[in-house]
């Protein structure tokens, strides 16, 4: 079985946390997939980016359940504890924030993934806390 | 809970004691249908694939799940990997399959590892191998020809059908795609005298004291289901996910041969309870920007019309909207509607179609 070009691009993120533009040229030899090619799968996907991420990733759930228990309110509360806006990476790279769809954690809303690993039943207080461990 | 059962590959064993023909036949008068939405009968699509001229053969367990409120999928492979795996496999000796894949949406990495701990346990000497393919956050990617492109190394696009992945599917072979409820359900249908068709995984959430997932029988009560669900204030309104479109609940009794009424999609039996305290607006407005940002952008009016819907609906909010604005919203859901070129685009107005029939003087309202 061949390499799935996916998994390799997933794997790269696992890494280093962004596909980089060393990492395309070096995956398009292994596969002999143009580097245009690569990129035009990475950017089609959420969690392929292709520009330095913080050290931790957070993605705060938007879909409707969540919505609904106020995660609109936590992304605000984030933006301002985090001194970035959502879309952004911190300038000390700690930090990156974005939005997601559904992570299948409805029942336990509001929720968000850090690096990953779901967090949820989300309060402010929760948030401070886990910011806090990230920080130390 | 009969989809919690375990099998303990007793399934995999009377399966290969019956010889795929009969396992199909087992599945077709037990009425196994899809629980992905569309409700396809399971055994006539492994027929397809089978009765396919090829020398090699795929199957592909489509763990995607991304339909907001939707979490069943997760639900089954923490309590009941095993089983799935042991679906899995019958399918993959059904068709002579070498070679599975489980693509597992990128939100769920973290039951990876559960998955793989369990294949390798499960698997062992049985000639088949069971990859895990993680996706990268793509709800479009739970649509089988774009699951197919995806696990190819391409763009997730959805394709033209026909042709249908079960002769022509991926890397062009005969693959049978199906997703994680069904494939547990498979060993237990084939298993146990008792297992009963009719029993559906339904997944709770919103303004509820009891989220979670339920299971219980097709033409279950909605309002007793949402009874059992406690909400915590009157409830207004019931969405079927974002796809689904939404009623009030008040209208719910006067539909009892449906659980959603006809103006309603139940699909993957999702639901999510709204309560008088939220508004519609801020719902479709929700709903609106996940399929904005969800659409694939391969056809016009789903990568276009998302955006214009989010558009309007944010100038609705702020008050600037003019009863034309509102008429335009409805013609522009109705286009995108009809015109799309996949499920996901065809399906991304119903909510907003269906709030604009029962819930439209929260709408006008806010108009100048
Ligand atoms: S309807 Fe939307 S998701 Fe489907 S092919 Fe068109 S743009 Fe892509
Ligand atoms: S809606 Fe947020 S986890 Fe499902």
């Amino acid at each position: 079985m061949t390499e799935f070009l996916l998994e390799l691009l997933k794997k790269e993120v696992k890494k280093r946390g962004y596909i980089s533009e060393e990492a395309v040229k070096k995956i398009s030899k292994k596969t002999n997939i143009p580097v245009s090619g690569i990129y035009g799968v990475a950017t089609f996907y959420s969690f392929l980016p292709t520009k330095q991420q913080g050290k931790n990733v957070i993605h705060v759930c938007t879909s409707p359940t969540c919505a609904i228990h106020n995660s609109l309110d936590l992304i605000k509360f984030l933006e301002k504890e985090l001194k970035i806006k959502l879309g952004q990476t911190a300038k000390n790279k700690l930090f990156s924030l974005y939005e997601t769809s559904c992570i299948g954690c409805c029942d336990e809303a509001p929720a968000m993934l850090l690096n990953g690993k779901p967090y949820i039943k989300l309060t402010k207080e929760k948030i401070k806390k886990i910011l806090r461990k990230c920080k130390s | 809970m009969q989809i919690l059962r375990k099998t303990n590959l007793k399934a995999l064993e009377k399966a290969k004691k019956l010889g795929a023909k009969k396992v199909i036949d087992i599945l077709k008068k037990k009425n196994l249908t899809g629980r992905g939405g569309a409700a396809f009968p399971t055994g006539k699509k492994w027929e397809f694939t089978l009765n396919a001229k090829s020398d090699t053969k795929y199957v592909i367990c489509n763990a995607n799940e991304g339909e907001p409120g939707t979490f069943k999928d997760r639900f089954i492979i923490k309590n009941n990997p095993e089983t799935l795996i042991e679906g899995i496999l019958i399918a993959a000796y059904v068709i002579k399959a070498k070679q599975a894949f489980i693509y597992l949406r990128g939100e769920y990495d973290n039951l990876r590892n559960l998955l793989q701990k369990t294949i390798n346990k499960v698997v062992k000497k049985s000639g088949v191998d069971i990859k895990i393919i993680s996706g990268a956050g793509a709800y479009v990617c739970g649509e089988e020809t774009a699951i197919i492109q995806s696990i190819e190394g391409q763009r997730g696009h959805p394709q033209y059908k026909p042709p249908y992945p079960a002769v022509d599917g991926l890397f062009g072979k005969p693959t049978i795609i199906n997703n994680i409820e069904t494939l547990t359900n498979v060993p237990q249908a084939i298993l146990f005298n008792d297992w009963d068709p009719n029993l559906r995984l339904m997944s709770l959430s919103g303004n509820i004291a009891n989220p979670g997932i339920y299971e219980l029988p097709v033409g279950y009560k909605l309002t007793d289901l949402i009874k059992k669900a406690k909400p915590k204030n009157k409830v207004k309104a019931i969405y079927f996910g974002c796809f689904g479109g939404c009623m009030p609940y008040s209208k719910i009794e006067l539909t009892p041969d449906s659980i959603c009424g006809k103006n309603c999609i139940i699909g993957s039996y999702t639901i999510i309870v709204v309560d008088e305290k939220q508004s519609i607006l801020d719902t479709a407005l929700s709903i609106a920007h996940f399929y904005c940002h969800e659409s694939c952008g391969k056809c016009t009016p789903c990568r276009e019309g998302t955006i214009r819907v989010c558009h309007l609906l944010e100038k609705i909010k702020s008050g600037k909207a003019t009863k034309q604005d509102l008429e335009i919203l409805e013609d522009l859901a109705m286009n995108i509607h009809e015109t799309s070129l996949c499920g996901l685009g065809q399906t991304s107005t119903n909510h907003l179609l269906t709030a604009l029939e029962f819930f439209r003087k929260e709408f006008e309202e806010k108009l100048r």
